[in-house]
């Protein structure tokens, strides 16, 4: 546990260091506000209408997030029980994956209006695929004599599914996970982008019109804060669900 | 010395022609009548036969790839025999057991839960009641009740496979198919659970009889088991069946017997002759 603790004081130590290191780089060349704003500068700028305009961006992610997650799982599930369907399917999955989001999100709004859903539908387009493909390596990675072991038993399908295939796809499933969790926050920025008047992606594109430069700044790291906290989650979900295994990142 | 050492070997053949009387005489426990096996072009098995006995511990002793767990999984009915081949187990109350090379447990169930695995699928013949009791005497069988909860990620490699023996006990096997069962453990842990699990064969409390062990180690096969059955490198066909004139119960200590390095010898000079 003090190890523990001992180790999250590095990051910290280091970080406070720069931040010092950038006030004082500001503050001794006078650089102007428009280009680098200090980062007292820039807290004083956070207030509640920040908090707001991120918990949208977070609320469009996590749902977003979510449907992706589910809809790739059962998608995945699907594969692995018709080889046509995966066939059929799949060139399609990769096509939709290859296609810019950045493309896409335009027509979203088109379609969908500049509410929620077009975000959330953009978040769910970027994180369909990583899902999709891990869940189906992992539903496929199970050892060939676990399968041997089940058939001796006359073990039936769906024990199979059940008591074999999901649990050991479980650590394919979360490293998809976390990495979507970032991309579903790109995901919802760029839908804000297009056509939004709430959300950190209105603040940054508003605030450079304006060459407010410090709002750009306190929204860029409102966003970066929303995709370590839902990687945070995740991590800590993955560790309670897969403990048998040792999972070393953050 | 030298008439207590002629005297032993005198016993011993005596044991040797018993047991070869005796085999003759018992029941059929598995048949495998002209098994011959290919995938695709590739021949594995060529016209396997083999009468394998009840309460007999046999060894299937061959070179590395040569077909030695193919047969076993024909044994289990997880392959079939190309056409005219055939696989028999005569008594009514057959119930197989299994255990493969690595321990195969499910890292996220519990010691217990993974015994209670196969009583849990398939046919589900036995009450939640009787799963438990099952797996926990087999837990005891093996030795490691107190580790009921653990995880296998908190068990060493040797009591994981204890725990595999245990989960093919568990559901009362009357044949136990045994793949290299110790093949990835130390030489110490090795020798300890060979020993185990002749002790677990010869005891009253296991519905045990036959036990079927695929091994690449002479001595092992020689020490375990009361006859080898010697495999020749692919396509596999029965190079030999060699009784092992040792009188049971198997002990520590046997393998300095003169019989055990005769037999020995003679099954590595077949090995050389391959």
């Amino acid at each position: 546990m003090r190890t523990k603790i001992k180790d999250a004081m590095y990051p910290v130590v280091f970080a406070i260091a720069f931040l010092v290191l950038w006030e004082l780089v500001v503050r001794l060349f006078d650089i102007p506000l428009y280009l680098l704003p200090s980062p007292t500068g820039i807290l004083s700028v956070m207030d509640s209408s920040l908090w707001s305009h991120m918990m949208v961006t977070l609320l469009e992610a996590l749902a977003g997030f979510v449907l992706a997650n589910v809809l790739g799982l059962i998608t995945a599930v699907i594969f692995v029980h018709s080889k046509p369907i995966e066939k059929g399917v799949f060139p399609l999955a990769i096509a939709l994956k290859t296609t810019p989001l950045v493309a896409l999100a335009p027509l979203l709004v088109v379609w969908m209006g500049t509410g929620y859903s077009s975000k959330v539908v953009a978040s769910m387009l970027i994180c369909f695929f990583p899902i999709l493909v891990n869940s189906v390596k992992g539903l496929k990675a199970i050892e060939h004599e676990a399968w041997e072991l089940f058939s001796t038993y006359k073990g039936t399908k769906s024990e199979i599914f059940w008591k074999l295939r999901l649990p050991a796809s479980l650590p394919y499933v979360f490293s998809a996970l976390k990495i979507s969790t970032s991309l579903a926050i790109v995901g919802a920025i760029v839908g804000e982008f297009v056509g939004a008047n709430k959300g950190l992606g209105y603040v940054v594109l508003v605030s450079s019109y304006h060459m407010d430069t410090p709002v750009m700044f306190s929204a860029i790291i409102a966003s970066a804060l929303c995709g370590l906290v839902l990687f945070w989650a995740i991590s800590l979900l993955e560790r309670r669900i897969i403990f048998w295994q040792r999972t070393d990142d953050l | 010395m030298l008439t207590t050492a002629s005297g032993l070997e005198k016993e011993v053949s005596r044991l040797h022609e018993e047991q070869t009387i005796n085999s003759s005489k018992s029941e059929i426990a598995v048949t495998l009548k002209n098994c011959s096996l290919s995938f695709g072009d590739v021949n594995v098995l060529n016209n396997v036969s083999i009468d394998i006995y009840k309460n007999e511990f046999v060894s299937i002793l061959g070179p590395s790839g040569c077909g030695k767990s193919t047969l076993l999984r024909l044994m289990l009915d997880l392959l079939q025999p190309n056409a005219g081949g055939e696989i028999v187990y005569p008594s009514k109350e057959l119930s197989l057991g299994m255990v493969f090379q690595k321990p195969v447990l499910m890292p996220w169930l519990t010691a217990i839960q993974n015994i209670s695995l196969p009583l849990t699928i398939g046919e589900k013949k036995f009450s939640k009641k009787e799963i438990k009791e099952k797996a926990e005497s087999s837990l005891r069988l093996v030795g490691l009740q107190d580790f009921m909860n653990h995880f296998p990620h908190q068990l060493s490699g040797g009591m994981q496979q204890r725990i595999a023996i245990a989960r093919a006990l568990a559901a009362d096997p009357t044949v136990l198919l045994m793949d290299e069962p110790f093949g990835a453990l130390d030489e110490f842990t090795r020798e300890k659970l060979n020993f185990e699990l002749l002790r677990l064969w010869e005891s009253p409390e296991t519905s045990l009889s036959t036990v079927v062990m695929v091994t690449h180690s002479i001595q092992e096969s020689v020490l375990l088991s009361n006859r080898v059955i010697m495999m020749s490198p692919r396509p596999a066909g029965v190079e030999d069946i060699i009784s092992v004139p040792l009188p049971s119960p198997r002990e520590i200590g046997m393998d300095e017997l003169p019989a055990f390095h005769q037999t020995v010898n003679a099954l590595r000079k077949r090995v050389k002759h391959l």
